[in-house]
């Protein structure tokens, strides 16, 4: 019941970020929970995106690794901005998306514009057009790492 | 000091280097995608140091919470922001170096 996760979800959410434990407070904190769980169950009348709410554990697994990665290649860009213009050679390139899951290739896309250096600039059912700084990432990616991981961190069919 | 203050100051001043090798990349690069990719350096780089760099000065209470859900945010509308403008940018017509370069070989030939 994907409705209960999100109660629990926002719960917990509100009482992070307030910490108060007053009653008045608190049930001002359950109606704005209500209401927002109302905006919800309105919107999927229009919307027929998976609603789920995946599994934290993936992502206690996937975004250490992601900033890891950023990491890595914020050192390489840095080093560019610093060694000068003229080596920078950038390049454009369609990559396929098949082997992310269906609703993770936002998150693919986004994580490709986290990483300094490349670029998602467009995203469509099949592929999506990345820039980047050095034709080196590109290759990078060509050979799929990222897409791999996510595809084994959240698993082919479900996500 | 600590061993947990030494490891916030040196967290700290990796942010100040990427926040401000950011800003410099952004005047020095040739064209409006590869200065994107500059500013994605304070963007994702910076933000994470800084901030990692700031919960350690905390007690470990609600306010590093807090500071984890900035975080949190900031690398999901970060990279959407430049998404958003570069996507932009290429269907109004911008080209890259490289389609330039190509572009003017044509012709020339």
């Amino acid at each position: 019941m994907y409705l209960a996760k999100w109660t629990i979800l926002l719960a917990v959410f509100w009482l992070l970020l307030s910490g108060f434990m007053q009653p008045l407070l608190l049930s001002f904190g359950a109606i704005s929970v209500a209401i927002v769980l109302l905006v919800i169950k309105r919107m999927d009348v229009i919307d027929e995106q998976p609603r789920t709410i995946g599994s934290p554990l993936a992502a206690l697994i996937y975004i250490p690794w992601l900033l890891y990665q950023i990491f890595l290649s914020s050192i390489q860009v840095t080093r560019l901005i610093w060694t000068g213009k003229t080596k920078v050679s950038p390049s454009i390139a369609k990559l396929p998306v098949s082997s992310v899951p269906e609703n993770k290739k936002v998150l693919y896309a986004n994580s490709i514009t986290l990483t300094p250096g490349t670029l998602s600039v467009d995203l469509d059912e099949e592929e999506v057009t990345v820039h980047a700084l050095e034709s080196s990432s590109i290759e990078e990616l060509e050979q799929g790492g990222m897409a791999d991981k996510i595809a084994k961190t959240w698993g082919k069919k479900n996500g | 000091m600590s061993a947990l203050d030494y490891l916030s100051a040196a967290l700290l001043l990796l942010g100040f280097i990427f926040s401000l090798s950011g800003a410099i990349g952004l005047f020095r690069f040739p064209d409006f995608f590869t200065r994107i990719h500059a500013s994605s350096v304070t963007d994702s780089s910076g933000a994470v140091c800084i901030i990692l760099g700031l919960a350690l000065q905390t007690n470990f209470d609600l306010v590093t919470v807090k500071l984890l859900f900035i975080l949190f945010f900031l690398l999901l509308t970060g990279p959407t922001g430049s998404h958003a403008l570069a996507k932009s940018a290429r269907h109004g017509g911008l080209l890259t170096i490289p389609e330039c370069q190509e572009k003017a070989k044509d012709g020339v030939s």
